[in-house]
């Protein structure tokens, strides 16, 4: 049974300029522990599908399960909980909180879910830290760390509860290419480690790391592509 | 340890930590104002509760021929009382500066043995001996004289013979001394003899054994006592009965304090206001911030929970700020107060529930002013939280604006830039308006009450009236009194005391008669119902609209049952004149056919010269023509009477003032705290207006017009505000002190006050926010995320 299916999926936005189709009949599966890579062009719909995934966004028809939960049908107070625990989400922009240092903004998601006792919770931010190589600035507020290494706490941070599946939206889009490849490698070992990644980017090189990769072009999946390398 | 969430909570206060300190001051602002009104009257309360239950006060007096020891005897067997005690009265004036005070003589056959009216000893000697005066302390200022000086009292037509003041005394059932203008002292009866006075005493003060009873159940005590002094042979002449338990004083007081106490919730409110621009501004800020939260677990209940105490916190340290702001001003206002009702609060502590109340309301109040924008932020979902893209140009104000030609680009900015977050500038409209209108409002009173007491006080064309004994005929008085040099004219009057009989046998309260001309020239009171007296016999009443207030029984059109001279007669009250005196008037003719007396006994007296000094000194040359002539006078100026009756309600629009002063400072705060949130929001546009090429100058410019903008519309909002806030003022005001609301007379200084005010307030609030927009630069501006 895949880890996430998301079965005739459409979602249509209103905008000013009248209804807009971001996606359009999608079916799609993925298994636990694939590194799937959504590559596409700007506005072809690889957010939304993250949005979709994660119920930042609801489908407009059709279904969307995440083991066993129906996403589409979680209350949205139910949804918080859910995505807390089950949903890491990396942004292009980091959206790390900032007056909140590295450690304390990997603590939060433990903090809001409770899904540890608040003793363990710094060392385990600490040990996300370090495993993502950052563990030297987890006192240092975000304004003071580079583009790369708010990026690698912004992956820490999203794996602070152990979330089956994490969500990575164009990682790279805001980093040079050589701390791109630096936070590439952070999520291809987190998936050779049977972490399921779904990434959404515009980067060529990521494709080799990927175990899958998708194309979505006007807002309809096209066939799977082998991934390169 | 604290959570990553409330770590959040404190630094995101301490990031914007000028932003918050503005609304913290503001709230402190507000809630030390309404502090100060609350512990003013815990303290007052309290202090009046106890310092005038302590002294006894007489549930009611009787003024009889005379009394002796027997009867007093014979009263205090009466089962319905717990208390007899004998006193007397006496006016007489006393020479202060050159020039002649008033002053009100009370006499006890024992002071040692006082226990209704209990007075408290302050200074010097106590009881006072024979040949010596004890003064009241409230009037001492007005004696010009200390402990160990002399006092020359003149009773009558009797000469000034020196006193020595031997001590300083509190009596709490006197309104204070230097309000009233008169100077309160206390004699033994044998001191009044070398005066020239009567030494035997005529008042019985007596106190109810049931002390629940209310004015009328104390009244049929008092009619009990009248038969029996009746029944041992002598006369009762009037009586009075006061509310049971409160100060003479206590109305006044309490409808200041509620006025206070609504303008006190009104800053409040205003700086809820503020509090709520604050959070909605944060959270504004912070609407991607909620959305990550919430795709990081964030319940909406968690996240309420941090910004609802954001707001507490900000409530709890205004009220730190506020407390002991509003307990040292509290004090200070309540002593001020309590020594206007003659009482001494400079002991009195600030009771703990009223820091406690004022703790809770500080930390609730913001918390339920943002409660709203705080419970929407927290429901936003994820992603409307992500794709939220701040603020937004503006539409009609915008569009309007654009329309109207002539104007530079900058000043185009500033226009558009103060409409684009039109909620938030509302509400600092609405805090600016409010204090410009309760400002100009008490400007308004100010100039109404003035304008009142010129309308009552215009309407006696005369500047002292002046009482006689024995009654003369009138040509008799007019020519005595003529032929003082500084007289101008004279017209001699009747009249006396009368008390409402109702059918049950007993009278009320009396009342004082003055009988007239009803052509006559020296009084042109005009009516605010009714009409005035026609010529002759006919028994008609015209009443002062205080005494209808006082006694139902007086309303217009009703025939009323009068006790004059121990007769009964009817009367029919056909008129009510916005008297702010507790009198009535009829004609000559009516009152000697009542009274069978055709002989005068008081005069009203229009003089020469218009400055007090050389009134006080005609004053004295009248006395001393009608002590020569054998007769007894006592007189009063008509300026003090006015100047005593002003006191007293000035000081209540003063207070109105102040409280309009501070809201100002809540609306300033409020300016400089939502300009430096418009600076902080447009940053990324200064940084384009830098990069365009914007100086200093135009950046400054555009953020100081912006204010302005704000405060000039605030203004022209205030100027009709403040007209119904002064017809309210002065109704309420009016109505509480006149009986009749006052006239609403605008002051046109009012308008051009606030806005000399309001531009420089704007100019203060703006000046940090302006400074900080020049600090931008276009390259930190344009990363500004």
């Amino acid at each position: 049974m895949p880890l996430i299916s998301l079965r005739q999926v459409t979602k249509t936005f209103r905008t000013p300029a009248g209804p807009f189709a971001a996606l359009s009949d999608v079916s799609l599966d993925v298994e636990a522990g694939d590194f799937l890579v959504v590559v596409g062009q700007s506005g072809s719909g690889k957010s939304t599908l993250l949005g979709l995934i994660s119920g930042i966004d609801r489908p407009t028809s059709g279904t969307v399960q995440v083991g066993a939960t129906p996403v589409h049908a979680l209350s949205e107070r139910a949804m918080s909980a859910w995505r807390g625990r089950s949903v890491g989400i990396v942004f292009q922009f980091f959206q790390l909180l900032p007056t909140l240092t590295a450690a304390e903004n990997v603590m939060l998601p433990m903090d809001f879910c409770r899904t540890l006792r608040a003793r363990d919770r710094r060392p385990r931010a600490l040990d996300l830290l370090e495993s993502v190589g950052v563990a030297d600035q987890a006192d240092k507020l975000p304004h003071t760390l580079s583009g790369g290494q708010q990026q690698r706490v912004a992956i820490a941070r999203a794996l602070a509860n152990r979330p089956p599946v994490l969500l990575a939206d164009e990682p790279t889009g805001n980093l040079d290419s050589r701390t791109a490849q630096g936070v590439l490698g952070v999520l291809a070992e987190l998936a050779s480690s049977g972490q399921t990644v779904v990434m959404a980017t515009h980067d060529a090189t990521a494709r080799r790391l990927s175990s899958r990769v998708i194309a979505i072009a006007d807002g309809r999946v096209v066939p799977d592509e082998p991934p390169r390398g | 340890m604290v959570s990553p969430r409330w770590r959040k909570v404190l630094r995101d206060a301490w990031l914007h930590k000028a932003r918050t300190l503005l609304v913290v001051l503001a709230i402190a602002v507000g809630l030390a104002g309404a502090g100060t009104v609350l512990t003013r009257w815990a303290i007052v309360r309290a202090v009046v509760q106890v310092g005038y239950a302590a002294s006894n006060p007489a549930s009611a007096t009787l003024r009889v021929d005379s009394v002796d020891r027997s009867l007093l005897e014979s009263l205090r067997a009466l089962p319905s009382l717990a208390e007899v005690e004998a006193g007397r009265t006496a006016s007489a004036r006393a020479r202060v500066r050159g020039r002649w005070a008033n002053v009100m003589l009370f006499v006890r056959q024992d002071f040692t043995d006082v226990s209704i009216g209990r007075l408290i000893p302050e200074a010097g000697q106590w009881p006072p001996a024979d040949g010596a005066i004890v003064i009241e302390r409230s009037s001492i200022d007005l004696t010009g004289v200390g402990v160990g000086e002399s006092l020359f009292v003149a009773l009558g037509g009797h000469g000034p013979t020196p006193l020595a003041v031997t001590g300083i005394a509190r009596d709490v059932g006197l309104a204070p001394g230097w309000m009233e203008h008169l100077i309160y002292a206390f004699v033994t009866p044998a001191t009044l003899a070398s005066l020239g006075g009567s030494s035997t005493l005529n008042q019985v003060h007596l106190v109810t054994r049931d002390r629940t009873l209310d004015q009328e159940g104390v009244r049929a005590v008092a009619f009990e006592v009248r038969a029996a002094i009746e029944a041992a042979g002598r006369r009762v002449d009037d009586m009075d009965v006061p509310v049971p338990g409160e100060h003479i004083h206590a109305g006044q007081i309490n409808s200041m304090l509620v006025t206070q106490a609504g303008f006190g919730v009104l800053t409040l409110i205003l700086s809820a206001l503020l509090a709520l621009n604050l959070v909605e501004a944060m959270l504004a800020g912070q609407v991607r911030e909620i959305g990550v939260m919430k795709i990081l677990g964030a319940q909406p209940g968690q996240l309420a929970t941090m910004y609802l105490a954001f707001a507490g916190l900000v409530g709890l340290l205004a009220a730190i700020i506020a407390i002991p702001v509003s307990s040292a001003a509290g004090r200070e206002y309540a002593e001020l107060n309590a020594t206007m009702l003659n009482f001494d609060a400079s002991q009195a502590s600030v009771p703990w529930w009223v820091i406690a109340v004022q703790m809770a309301v500080g930390i609730v109040l913001p918390v339920v002013a943002a409660a709203a924008p705080v419970l929407r932020g927290s429901r936003l979902t994820a992603g409307e939280a992500l794709r939220d893209f701040g603020m937004s140009a503006d539409g009609t104000g915008g569009r309007i604006l654009a329309r109207v030609g002539g104007m530079t680009r900058p000043l185009l900015l500033s226009l558009r830039n103060a409409f684009r977050r039109r909620l938030r500038m509302a509400r600092t409209l609405l805090t600016l308006a409010v204090s410009g209108g309760i400002l100009m409002g008490a400007l308004h009173l100010k100039a109404s009450i003035r304008e009142t007491m010129d309308q009552t006080f215009r309407a006696m064309r005369y500047e002292l009236t002046a009482g006689i004994s024995p009654a003369l005929p009138a040509g008799a008085i007019e020519r005595a009194i003529g032929a003082v040099p500084g007289v101008r004219a004279v017209q001699a009057w009747g009249g006396g005391s009368a008390a409402i009989a109702r059918p049950d046998g007993s009278w009320g309260n009396t009342f004082a008669v003055s009988a007239l001309p009803a052509d006559t020239r020296f009084l042109r009171m005009p009516t605010v119902a009714g009409r005035w007296l026609n010529p002759g016999p006919h028994r008609e009443l015209v009443v002062g609209a205080r005494l209808e207030d006082g006694e139902p029984a007086l309303a217009l059109g009703s025939t009323v049952m009068l006790r004059i001279d121990e007769q009964f007669s009817d009367w029919t009250v056909v008129g009510v004149v916005p008297a702010v005196l507790t009198s009535a008037f009829v004609t000559r003719e009516a009152w000697a056919a009542v009274t069978g007396d055709t002989l005068l006994n008081r005069a009203v007296v229009a003089l020469a010269d218009t400055g007090i000094t050389a009134q006080s000194e005609t004053r004295r040359a009248i006395h001393t023509a009608l002590a020569d002539a054998g007769l007894q006078v006592g007189s009063a100026l008509v300026a003090e009477n006015r100047a005593s009756v002003e006191d007293h309600l000035l000081l209540v629009a003063d207070f109105l003032s102040a409280m309009g002063w501070l809201m100002l400072v809540v609306g300033g705060l409020g300016l400089a705290s939502v300009m430096s949130l418009a600076v902080l929001e447009r940053t990324r546009e200064i940084g384009v207006l830098r990069a365009i090429g914007a100086r200093h100058g135009s950046i400054h410019l555009i953020v100081q017009i912006e204010g302005l903008v704000v405060a000039l519309l605030s203004w022209v909002l205030a100027i009709p505000l403040s007209v119904p806030m002064a017809w309210i003022l002065g109704d309420g005001f009016g109505r509480i002190f006149f009986k009749t609301p006052v006239a609403l007379t605008p002051d046109p200084r009012g308008a051009a006050i606030w806005l000399s005010v309001v531009v420089v307030v704007s100019l203060i609030a703006c000046a940090w926010p302006a400074f900080r927009a020049t600090r931008i630069s276009a390259r930190a501006a344009l990363s500004y995320e």
